[in-house]
């Protein structure tokens, strides 16, 4: 087997199969249940199983544009999808992602001393702070929200909009309109919204975390048209994401496949849980989630710093850092996944219990009151 | 008994309409001014729901119960007043207020810019520059709030019956037209309008109750009511702010009868003759039960039904224009409160006794029209998951049966932002029969012959992909991956949905 994963893929085996499909389910219940692609979980978490930073990057930009291409018709189907705003923001992503592939291959080439994990050390460290570093800004925001929004009125717990009313005042021209989001949008902040989502996509494999919020926040677009529009945008996004990595020879189909093998059952769950569950306990679980994550990617940075020859210690203890990134990396994606899946059960139960729940109350007083009336 | 309603925008001389129809009738007159300083006596904050709106478009969906209350409000005290008698009203969209009660005059006004600017300079006190900057954004914000309150275009045509161009006309001649339009029989109350009056004024006046009582304000409801008869629904996770529903209730003037049912989520039900023992019946019920939802039952009479029995009257004078088919048909459903009289109401009432057995009864409307008077009985509902277009169009042609139903679920999906299928779609989208088991054991197939070709030829895939072949075959291994990645996700995708229906978590 060694002989023919010459310089990129993994062996895989059945427990490392095994492992890549539960990355994936719980990828996919986070994804279905926080709207994200479940990128941040499933990107480190591959990295974590020994697959390079560009290749797991790669297989899971494949694997969302799979997802999105079936999950996109549904919210095609729902009216929820402004192709004119995609197009614009696809135009600009695009862009994006050619910055991050560029940047990726490069210091996939150029990093470390050229021997096996080492030479991507330079990719895994750029990827993994540019991850930490846009991931706990996301998290932070989230948390901070539901904080400040304690003790008020839900119609107040939504996130600051001070950029959304700053931007509102600028008026900055050409303003674009977009029929079906029903909002106008300067086309300079598009462009850059769009270059930013096409070049987090491109690195982390994180696109909606950064889209969708932007939409809503920046745009003013409607939550369902905001998530509707950004899995349309990943077809594409995801599919240039995909031809680029894979003309380069960076996709693993082996680690795409067993992806979805978790992920397609996950999303399903994990969007049955949304219905059950209070916004505000949705993001203070999703913050964790990615916070945890984020600690799992820093406590790796030394090992890729050693590698790169910026520290200095045994190479014996990159097997602990390993350990302990992977072991934080599994306890945010196992723990949310089940606090998700606890939800999911009770719903399941509840609704079996809500079968019988009808309550007639009649009031036979005024209806014979009625009756004499009309007599 | 005359509802007129005046709509302008600012400075656009509703006011001085209504004023001026008054002085020739007599009727009282109600602004949109007075109902929001009442509102806001009421404690309802149509200020901070004004200024979320316009300034943070982001945040629409937070203040779903604000606006829900300050609509409540709005239509309880219209129509409190229009079941005492004749009414005229001006605002912003006053046009657009009361949906579906047909007796109810639709008026549209718009004056010359120049006109709106010096009323403007006169009444803020601004220069013209500033006063014209300041009726362009206050257009603006207006459409956006008219978009948001009522999901509608303000200046839609469709939702006008008069529209009046203050630029050659006066306000006088326009009143005088106003008064005799308002005296043709087209504007007359029908039984069936007063029926949807008194419907309007429960429900509204109970959204209200809910809302303002510290026990259940903090809720989500979904309140209809039919023939004094109210429906409730409420998600599961509020079920124990439920129990004070009925307490809150109890007194409401015009309720006999109080239907509470915990639903998920809601489907919208439209059909022509409603029974219990259709395939149709069956189906939608199997979902619901599996959804958790409640079913809204709509019964739509096509305008086109008697068309039979007016043509042996004579040549139609309106050409199929106007509402005279369907009001020889349908007097609003008075009778359908009593069965025991035989009165045909398409089945609504068996189906809706059935349907409270199973304990997933939503409420029930007859409407009499097209699409637009679908959207105009359910916009204020909120969301539904699913809209289903049962056996519609009966009197006509297999084709023509097929193509007209295809074509009311497009304009209802479209205008409604839900997803609409037709009931030929329900079984294969949704639920799980033979054709569906074939699917997945073909499919099924399909992904373990997929894995297991990619997995037992691991040497070679990994060559195309990034070995010794691919350098040679670059453009071909990019395509290849743009193209399998997808068709496994959709071949398994199919597999993973299919298998979950069949455990009912879908």
């Amino acid at each position: 087997m060694h002989a023919l994963v010459t310089i990129n893929y993994i062996d895989i085996h059945w427990a490392t199969a095994l492992q890549v499909v539960l990355l994936g389910f719980i990828g996919g219940i986070l994804s279905g249940f926080i709207g994200s692609g479940g990128a941040f979980f499933m990107t480190p978490g591959m990295m974590n199983l020994g697959v390079d930073g560009v290749i797991a990057v790669a297989s899971n930009i494949t694997h969302k544009f799979g997802k999105a291409l079936v999950g996109s018709r549904k919210h095609a189907a729902a009216g929820n999808v402004d192709k004119k705003l995609a197009a614009f923001l696809l135009i600009t992503a695009i862009f994006g992602i050619q910055i991050a592939v560029a940047i990726n291959s490069y210091l996939f080439k150029e990093g470390g001393d050229g021997h096996g994990a080492a030479k991507s050390a330079g990719a895994n460290l750029y990827i993994s702070l540019v991850f930490a570093f846009i991931l706990s800004f996301v998290a932070l925001s989230m948390l901070r929200d539901v904080i400040k929004s304690k003790g008020h009125s839900e119609a107040d717990s939504g996130p600051s909009m001070k950029i959304a009313e700053y931007l509102s005042r600028l008026h900055l021209p050409p303003v674009i309109h977009f029929g079906v989001a029903d909002t106008k949008v300067s086309l300079w902040v598009l462009m850059a919204v769009g270059t930013a989502t096409g070049y987090l996509a491109g690195t982390i494999g994180v696109g909606g975390f950064i889209g969708v919020p932007a939409m809503i926040y920046v745009f003013g677009v409607p939550t369902a048209v905001a998530t509707g529009t950004e899995l349309f945008l990943a077809v594409f996004m995801g599919a240039y994401g995909a031809l680029s990595y894979a003309y380069q020879g960076f996709v693993d189909l082996r680690l795409t496949m067993l992806l979805y093998l978790g992920s397609l059952v996950g999303i399903h769950l994990g969007v049955y849980g949304v219905k059950v569950v209070n916004e505000k306990y949705i993001r203070v679980v999703t913050s964790l989630i990615i916070l945890l994550c984020v600690f799992s990617r820093i406590i790796a940075i030394p090992v890729y710093l050693r590698q790169l020859g910026y520290l200095n210690y045994a190479a014996g203890w990159d097997y602990y850092f390993n350990i302990a990134s992977k072991f934080f990396l599994f306890a945010s994606g196992i723990s949310g996944a089940l606090v998700i899946l606890l939800q999911v059960l009770r719903a399941y139960r509840q609704r079996r219990r809500i079968q019988k729940t009808l309550l007639v109350i009649r009031k036979p007083d005024l209806r014979q009151a009625e009756s004499a009336q009309a007599a | 008994m005359a509802i007129v309603m005046i709509s302008s925008m600012y400075q656009g001389g509703r006011e001085e309409l209504a004023q001026a129809l008054k002085r020739k009738t007599d009727w009282p007159v109600l602004s949109r001014e007075e109902l929001v300083d009442e509102a806001r006596k009421l404690g309802i904050k149509i200020g901070r729901l004004e200024v979320a709106m316009i300034k943070r478009p982001g945040l629409p969906e937070k203040l779903a119960r604000e606006k829900e209350l300050y609509l409540a409000f709005l239509t309880a005290t219209l129509c409190a007043k229009a079941r005492q008698g004749a009414l005229i009203y001006h605002g912003r969209a006053g046009h657009l207020l009361l949906p579906g009660i047909s007796h109810r005059l639709r008026v549209g006004l718009t004056a010359p810019r120049e006109v709106r600017i010096k009323r403007t300079v006169r009444a803020l006190n601004l220069t013209p520059d500033k006063a014209e900057n300041y009726l362009a954004q206050l257009d603006e914000d207006v459409a956006k709030w008219i978009r948001y309150i009522h999901r509608a275009d303000g200046r839609d045509p469709n939702h006008f019956d008069l529209f009046f161009n203050l630029e050659n006309m006066g306000l006088s001649n326009a009143a005088g037209i106003l008064c005799a339009t308002a005296e043709l029989p087209d504007f007359q109350p029908t039984p069936a309008s007063l029926k949807l009056l008194d419907d309007l004024h429960l429900s509204s006046q109970a959204k209200l109750r809910l809302a303002l009582d510290e026990r259940t304000h903090a809720a989500d409801f979904h309140v209809k009511a039919d023939n004094g008869v109210l429906t409730v629904t409420y998600p599961p996770d509020q079920d124990p702010v439920s129990r004070h529903i009925s307490q809150v209730l109890a007194d409401l003037p015009g309720c006999r009868e109080i239907q509470c049912t915990m639903a998920e989520t809601n489907i919208l039900w439209v059909q022509e003759r409603f029974t219990p023992e259709s395939d149709n019946f069956h189906q939608i019920i199997r979902l619901a039960q599996r959804w958790g939802a409640a079913v809204e039952l709509l019964r739509l009479i096509p305008p086109g039904e008697l068309q039979g029995d007016m043509a042996a009257l004579g040549p139609d004078p309106d050409h199929g224009f106007g509402r005279q088919a369907c009001a020889a048909a349908w007097d609003g459903g008075v009778e359908d409160d009593d069965p025991a009289t035989g009165a045909d109401d398409g089945g609504l009432s068996r189906t809706e006794e059935e349907l409270i057995n199973r304990g997933r009864y939503g409420g029930r409307h007859t409407v009499c029209g097209g699409y637009d008077q679908i959207l105009e009985r359910v916009q204020g509902n909120g969301r539904y998951t699913l809209v289903v277009i049962g056996d519609m169009f009966l009197a006509k042609g297999h084709s023509t049966r097929t193509r007209q139903t295809r074509e009311l679920a497009l304009n209802i999906r479209d205008r409604l932002k839900a997803p609409v299928i037709t009931a030929d779609e329900l079984k294969s989208r949704f639920l799980f029969g033979q054709r569906q088991a074939l699917t997945l054991a073909g499919f099924l197939a399909l992904v373990i012959l997929l894995y297991g070709l990619v997995f037992t030829h691991q040497k070679p895939v990994l060559d195309f992909l990034g070995g010794a072949i691919h350098q040679h075959f670059k453009w071909l291994a990019a395509a290849a991956v743009a193209v399998f990645s997808p068709l496994v996700a959709y071949i398994y995708g199919t597999v993973a949905g299919l298998a979950l229906k069949i455990i009912n978590v879908d």
